[in-house]
């Protein structure tokens, strides 16, 4: 190999991996957001459940989801939950909010944090 | 000539990136569809006519389950509405409920319209009707 193909052969290369290597990463960095999503949407339902077994916002409720979330590789330290409202009596609406954000790091692009809001709506359930 | 290759293959390959993308964001939809659901069949089954209960120990759906289900169905279908072709509330109106006494049980099924404008640009596809059904019994 002449030494100009192998400066050739090196550039080609280099293009190849700028472009192969963004869009390799975006599948699966994008994959492993909608995994946390799903792993989060599920655990807002669990919790969103208990939430209104116990009649609203509780300690129990908090452990729930952190539990949950970390069972799915989530840490449980950077989340919020809301609990609106805090008590709620038989058949009153209450709506559970959970916020966690998920880094996309794109090797020649970019690093963003995506926030990721779950909510579900159930009504009390705490015994009349 | 590979780097050409590559390059020529571009678009290519960003239809694949964007069709993967789609297809996952899809799937979180269908997901929250189905809790969604899942939900709205729970909690209209645990509406109990307290009357019938406090009189014969039976739990029995209350006469307005069907109305709990599709107002609950509706308010956990909002976070998603800008995904949906079509409002929550008409989702919901829209949705077979069915309430039975004995035993106590609701039924939901529903056709969920969702906007894939990916879908659409390649495939002439740009709204996919994701199909539900969920179950609740009292307990």
């Amino acid at each position: 190999m002449h030494r100009g193909e192998g400066g050739l052969a090196t550039l080609e290369t280099t293009l190849m991996i700028t472009i192969l290597v963004p869009l390799l990463f975006a599948v699966i960095e994008f994959g492993d957001v909608f995994q946390r999503w799903l792993a989060q949407e599920s655990a807002t339902v669990q919790v969103a459940r208990y939430a209104a077994e116990l009649g609203g916002d509780a300690p129990e409720v908090r452990a729930l989801l952190d539990d949950s979330l970390r069972r799915s590789g989530i840490d449980p330290s950077l989340s919020t939950l809301d609990v609106t409202p805090a008590r709620v009596g038989w058949r009153e609406p209450l709506t559970v909010t959970v916020r966690t954000s998920a880094t996309v790091a794109i090797p020649f692009l970019f690093t963003a944090a995506i926030p990721l809001r779950t909510t579900t709506i159930v009504r009390g359930e705490l015994a009349r | 000539m590979s780097a050409i290759t590559t390059i020529g293959a571009l678009p290519l390959l960003i239809v694949i990136l964007v069709t993967t993308l789609e297809l996952g964001s899809l799937r979180v939809v269908a997901a929250r569809v189905r809790s969604a659901a899942d939900v709205a069949a729970l909690v209209a089954v645990n509406d109990q006519d307290d009357v019938e209960l406090e009189r014969t120990g039976r739990l029995i759906p209350a006469a307005d389950a069907a109305d709990v289900a599709r107002s609950v169905f509706a308010a956990n279908l909002e976070p998603i509405a800008a995904m949906l072709a079509t409002t929550p509330v008409a989702i919901a109106g829209g949705a077979s409920v069915r309430v039975d006494a004995a035993p106590a049980t609701v039924h939901i099924s529903a056709t969920v319209p969702v906007r894939t404008p990916v879908f659409g640009a390649l495939f002439f596809h740009p709204i996919t009707d994701i199909a539900v059904v969920a179950n609740g019994g009292a307990r």
